[in-house]
């Protein structure tokens, strides 16, 4: 290797230098999933209130289980989110 | 949203799960970051871009980890991001930013003329790696920001770890005669000693 290679190499590792996340992204995670983790339970509360007897049999058949399973789906990726943004806390609590 | 929860398969612990998923963000928040802003150009669309990783990372994670077979997940992790970057440019059809704003004087320099002429070689170098294709880009970004080596980036492109070498040379070579060209490397600056590669 030539010394201009080795002095390319050395210049692309100080323009390409790793770049740490700012600490408001943890926070920003940790808004965005909050929003769609109540976004998905007053979803599933809204649409349970609505139901009425014959709507609860109707819910016997599973091709009426869209919305339900959407809406738990929501949380559920909320939730996992969440302990992302627990992780992140956590580490920079132990820094 | 539209991702559920990782499917677990029986006898799968979720504790473990979370905890070796914790251990992946914990280890390679910083590469994710740091890939994702030398893709995109900018940091807010860089923790966009980390943020919809993490999120589909932790959808297909417990899979990921049962097929990775105790090797390291960070190729796989910057594939996902590769891929969502990707996404990100063809819907806004967009090309990346050129970060100049954090780049720095190298450290290693010491003279007020070497701090000079190191910035101003900096700056080029950035400026002819966003001319480079994508994929040659991609590979040194993955190589001197992310310290990769060719098999992680070979995982990471779903490339051959030969084509991969052959890819990263080409790269370095492809930047190195373009600065070359434009006079602000090697033999183009003034007073350089030309060396015969005869």
């Amino acid at each position: 290797m030539s010394s201009d290679e080795i002095r390319l190499e050395d210049l692309l590792a100080d323009a390409l230098r790793p770049v740490d996340p700012p600490r408001r992204l943890s926070d920003q995670l940790h808004d965005t999933f909050t929003a769609i983790s109540e976004a998905a339970a007053t979803e599933l509360s809204g649409w349970a209130d609505e139901l009425s007897e014959s709507e609860l049999e109707s819910l016997r058949d599973p091709r009426n289980w869209i919305r339900p399973v959407a809406a738990i789906a929501a949380g559920g990726v909320a939730t996992g989110a969440l302990v992302l943004v627990g992780f992140r806390r956590r580490s920079r609590l132990k820094r | 949203m539209s991702e559920p929860e990782p499917k677990l398969l029986p006898g799968e612990s979720r504790a473990e799960i979370e905890r070796d998923f914790e251990q992946l963000y914990r280890d390679h928040l910083r590469d994710v970051y740091s890939y994702s802003y030398y893709r995109i150009g900018n940091h807010h669309d860089a923790e966009d871009l980390t943020e919809q990783t993490f999120l589909q990372a932790w959808r297909h994670f417990p899979r990921a980890r049962r097929e990775s077979d105790g090797r390291p997940l960070r190729p796989w992790l910057i594939r996902i991001a590769h891929n969502l970057a990707s996404n990100y440019y063809r819907d806004r059809s967009r090309r990346p930013q050129t970060p100049l704003d954090s780049v720095e004087p190298p450290s290693a320099k010491h003279s007020t003329e070497d701090l000079v002429e190191g910035r101003a070689e900096l700056r080029a170098v950035i400026e002819h790696l966003q001319e480079l294709p994508d994929d040659r880009r991609e590979a040194l970004v993955m190589r001197f920001s992310l310290g990769m080596d060719n098999r992680e980036i070979a995982r990471a492109m779903g490339k051959s770890d030969g084509a991969t070498k052959v890819l990263i040379h080409r790269a370095i070579k492809q930047l190195q005669e373009r600065l070359e060209a434009s006079g602000e490397f090697g033999d183009g600056i003034p007073g350089a000693e030309k060396e015969d590669d005869e």
